[in-house]
């Protein structure tokens, strides 16, 4: 069995359920032949990844859905082996670079020069030219998104580039005007509902409209996760009920009761507690990024307002840190200790306040 | 004549090396009278009291007496090697505990269990000369491996030397046979006959103990090969075995590689470890010997003041071997050159006179920790990372009342004013023999038991955070290292305004290696298993896996395991809280790179299998129980004593 989320995915531009008129826009941009880099940017669950996989059926046909996983291996020039694993069609190619580290520009330039100094064998009844997709470009060194830009340059001829990523911000400008930027927005409240409701059809169930706003909005409009929780929803308790609840991650429960151990009690005993919840998510293949950011929207949400653009000034301060130290623990740990002493101090002074 | 050759011989091993060919009953015939016994079992390795100690306790007055009206080239140290307990510089207990294994070992009614003893300990700290001791009081014989050389072997053989070179030879080679051959049978021998009983040997000297001190280096390489011979020898198992391993305090012990966990486990070997010799133990033997030495030479040597002595102590750092020599090379200058009592100190390192100044309150008050004086022959420092962790967490400022005399820092400052400290961080780390980034990592894991307030814990950890992004980039990781550590410990020592409560207080071993181990094994085997859905590892970890792990209509598999091991967790058992205790003994093993971990991961627990290889019978919560204990041994395995 598949989960929902793949099983009803859209598979072409034309079936595809909300931002129908950029739907349309890329079928003529397909259609009109000649085809830029893209640059498809948009939040997380909001259907880049379907737009793409559309947009390549509609230049290629049915063709790119017979997928191969592949295991290559790429030699870097000091002789270490990197490897890494890609998704490809006939006519496609797709691969996440970043998943080589440091190593992600020998990764670029080798792969997309294999895929680009081979000509497609029957030119005339197909495009003259392959796709090569890489995901998470955000992601990418510095390094590698410079040799990406020579390489862009290089095999215009035979290759076009999708780049996929979740903001642009990380992104060089040289790449960034040197593709066609395609941003795909979060689906609306509404719109994440009605899929849920298609889909529950489609399955045979029946979803209370209440329920699906419910998950809508728990899910952050994010239509993966909505579907994903939609389908625990399921698994936990058919037929629906409105006020059901809708299942969260473990990981987002442990959070929160994380955050609340902070909150409850700001001591070093305390901090020493929360440093082996935080290794705990660590090991549970959270990234460390996550879960300073959940962190902060909980911890946020027990903060008197005006706490709360200092908390959030430190999280961004330790949020820096984090990705220019080496090791997470360090950080998430200095935001715990530091916000502990922060509301501490709020709460005491509070306590004063009253007194007098 | 004998003497002076002796002393010689301390690198030319040549006389032991050329008996060594014959077979080993040479030793034993050659034991037949006290002193050449002493020669030729001892003679090439010149620990503190080898020399002497085997020779039956009526002569060894006149043994000691002797060399000295010959000349005054004798090492004090052979000179004055222990004969009795008494003298021993080593705590009782711990003579206490060789000799129940000695006697409990050799007794055949109640000989059970190992029959191989290893004794561990830093250089000089008195491993062979309570060995020698023991066996001498309790009326063994000791025969002692060492290595041979093959120069010396063809030297016996100039013939056969001179064959193997020559290229119309049929032999061309070399015929030795390999040290490994050699110590194989070295054993055996040992272990089979006895020496025989010569006319005028008082008493049965036929109990014996094996001693090894000396490995051949092919153990280094291979210590399997050392694990089979021992394995054959325990077998027959007739002689106690005992193995002398010096340890050093920068980590890469040959005690661990020698003799593993397994092995000391499977052939029952009593690991007994000694500790460096206490400083008060250390002055009162310096002071005896001086008294002794002054004694003899008639006055001419007179005995050195206190001060001198604590120096000489605390300069060895728990050797006694060296504090007698540079006892006897500082008296010697004193009397020979006549020199002014402050220039005699030839060496004096800036390290030195730091460390001077840690060496508590009494004496660094009287001289001033300006004054920088060394002996000679001090040895470099080190501290057990134990030790080291304990300096920086239960720091020592000067006390209060000297503060006086400091400048006092502006008012709007004041909170930061602190009293002086009297230890250097950098030494400390430096000392340590541990990478800085370890060291942090250590101070990290067990810094928040010795805060008391949060303020103070806030402040401390943002400067292990500035430590670590000081060392984030790699390329100048090396250089920002130092700075790292400084502003990390400096940090810590700062920002304990209110230690707490002093006492005992358990170190443990960072956590964060096997933690990020274990992030990255998940991740990949999340990664390897679940490229079908074509996810960005991000949303895999965060959003997939989680609700897969929620969908509990199992798919049966062996992608379920993992799922259920990433996606759920487990809040009950908080396995994390097993913490590994570091103990004094214990030395700082992750000296090795950064992200590529220690010894340590290798000693914790097998990697788990990753990836499709996880039998799928298996549930999950029986690995993480299989964990926990696999985790529960080691700390008991490193219990202190």
């Amino acid at each position: 069995m598949s989960l929902w989320v793949d099983k009803y995915r859209p598979a072409s531009l034309g079936k595809l359920d909300y931002h129908k008129e950029q739907a349309v826009q890329l079928k003529n941009l397909v259609q009109c032949g000649d085809f830029p880099h893209l640059l498809v940017y948009g939040p997380s669950g909001a259907g880049k990844k379907t737009r793409i996989m559309c947009l390549l059926k509609e230049l290629y046909g049915a063709g790119v859905d017979k997928l191969r996983i592949e295991h290559q291996t790429i030699v870097a020039p000091s002789k270490k082996k990197i490897e890494i694993n890609t998704i490809a069609s006939n006519y496609h190619l797709e691969v996440n670079p970043s998943d080589a580290g440091n190593q992600d520009r020998v990764v670029i330039q080798e792969l997309i020069k294999t895929v680009a100094q081979s000509q497609q064998i029957q030119s005339s009844t197909q495009r003259e030219f392959k796709v090569v997709l890489l995901t998470e470009v955000d992601r990418l060194t510095k390094d590698a998104q410079h040799a990406l830009r020579r390489t862009m340059e290089k095999y215009m001829g035979t290759c076009r580039l999708i780049l996929c990523c979740n903001s642009t911000s990380k992104v060089i400008g040289p790449i960034r005007s040197r593709c066609l930027g395609v941003r795909v927005p979060l689906p609306s409240t509404e719109e994440v509902c009605s899929v849920l409701s298609t889909v529950c059809k489609k399955e045979g169930l029946s979803l209370p409209s209440e329920l699906a706003r419910q998950i809508s909005e728990r899910s952050g409009r994010n239509l993966r996760k909505a579907l994903l929780m939609c389908e625990a929803c399921r698994v936990q308790q058919y037929p629906f009920s409105v006020d059901q609840a809708v299942p969260e991650t473990d990981w987002e429960v442990y959070l929160r009761e994380t955050a609340n151990a902070i909150v409850s009690q700001q001591s070093p005993a305390r901090l020493m507690e929360v440093r082996a919840r935080l290794y705990e998510l660590l090991t549970h293949c959270i990234p460390p990024e996550i879960i300073m950011k959940g962190l902060v929207a909980e911890l946020l949400s027990n903060c008197d307002g005006q706490l709360k653009t200092e908390v959030t000034h430190i999280a961004a301060y330790y949020e820096h840190r984090l990705q220019l130290g080496n090791k997470a623990i360090y950080h998430l740990e200095a935001f715990t200790a530091k916000f502990m002493a922060i509301y501490k101090k709020f709460m005491e002074d509070g306590l004063d306040g009253l007194m007098f | 004549m004998r003497m002076s050759k002796r002393s010689l011989g301390r690198k030319v091993r040549s006389n032991k090396a050329n008996c060594w060919v014959e077979p080993s009953f040479s030793n034993l015939l050659a034991g037949k009278s006290p002193e050449s016994k002493g020669k030729v079992g001892k003679g090439p390795r010149k620990k503190k009291g080898e020399t002497n100690s085997s020779a039956p306790r009526s002569s060894s007055l006149s043994v000691v007496q002797e060399p000295h009206q010959s000349d005054h080239n004798v090492p004090w140290v052979d000179a004055h090697a222990p004969h009795s307990q008494a003298e021993l510089a080593v705590h009782k207990k711990k003579i206490e505990e060789v000799e129940n294994w000695i006697r409990t070992h050799t007794d055949p009614t109640t000989s059970k269990g190992g029959i191989i003893a290893l004794l561990t300990g830093p250089s000089g700290c008195g491993k062979s000369a309570t060995v020698q001791v023991l066996a001498e009081e309790l009326g063994f014989r000791l025969q002692e491996w060492t290595n041979p050389s093959n120069v010396s072997e063809y030297r016996a053989d100039p013939e056969a030397y001179r064959q193997t070179f020559e290229p119309a030879s049929r032999f061309n080679g070399f015929l030795s046979t390999s040290q490994t051959g050699l110590f194989q049978e070295f054993l055996l021998r040992a272990n089979k006959y006895n020496c025989l009983q010569m006319v005028g040997e008082q008493g049965p000297k036929d109990r014996k103990l094996i001693l090894v001190e000396d490995f051949p280096n092919n153990f280094f390489r291979q210590p399997g090969s050392l694990h089979d011979i021992l394995r054959r020898f325990v077998k027959t198992r007739r002689c106690p075995l005992v193995f002398i391993v010096s340890e050093n305090l920068s980590g890469d012990s040959h005690s661990r590689l020698l003799f593993p966990k397994e092995i000391q486990e499977e052939l029952s070997i009593c690991n007994i470890s000694f500790n460096p010799v206490a400083p008060t133990t250390m002055s009162k033997i310096l002071l005896r010997i001086a008294t002794l030495e002054a004694a003899k030479t008639g006055g001419r040597l007179c005995v050195p003041d206190k001060d001198t002595l604590d120096i000489l102590c605390s300069g060895s750092s728990g050797d006694v071997r060296s504090a007698i020599n540079s006892l006897q090379f500082s008296s010697l200058a004193e009397r020979g050159l006549s020199l002014p009592k402050k220039e005699k100190c030839l060496a004096v390192l800036p390290g030195k006179a730091a460390c001077k100044r840690t060496q508590g309150k009494k004496r660094s008050k009287e001289k001033g920790p300006g004054e920088a004086e060394q002996c000679i022959g001090g040895k470099d420092v080190s501290l057990f990372l134990f030790r080291a962790l304990g300096k920086i967490l239960h720091f020592k400022s000067e006390s209060p009342r000297k503060l006086s005399g400091q400048h006092k820092l502006p008012p709007h400052l004041s909170e930061h004013q602190r009293h002086s400290l009297l230890i250097h961080p950098e030494l400390v780390v430096e000392r340590s023999h541990m990478s800085a980034e370890f060291f942090n990592l250590y101070l990290h894991q067990n810094y928040l038991d010795f805060f008391s307030t949060v303020e103070d814990v806030a402040r401390a950890s943002e400067y292990l955070s500035d430590a670590d992004f000081f060392t984030g980039e790699w390329a100048s990781r090396a250089v920002m290292a130092e700075y790292g550590s400084s502003v990390a410990t400096r940090g810590l020592l700062h920002c304990n305004s209110a230690q707490a409560p002093v006492g005992f207080r358990p170190l443990h071993k960072p956590n964060w290696l096997i933690i990020n181990k274990k992030h990255r094994e998940n991740c990949q085997a999340a990664q390897s298993l679940f490229i079908n859905f074509c996810l960005t590892p991000t949303i895999l970890q965060v959003e997939l896996l989680p609700y897969l792990a929620k969908l509990s209509n199992p798919m049966r598999n062996p992608v379920d395991n993992l799922t259920t091991m990433t996606g759920k967790i487990q809040v009950e058992t908080d396995h994390l809280l097993n913490l590994e205790a570091l103990t004094d003994k214990d030395p700082g093993t992750l000296d090795l790179d950064d992200e590529v971990e220690g010894d340590q991961a290798g000693a914790l627990s097998p990697p788990r299998e990753a990836g499709a290889e996880l039998p799928a019978s298996q549930p999950q919560p029986t690995t993480f129980e299989a964990l926990m204990k696999e985790e529960d041994l080691l700390i008991e395995e490193y219990d202190s004593e």
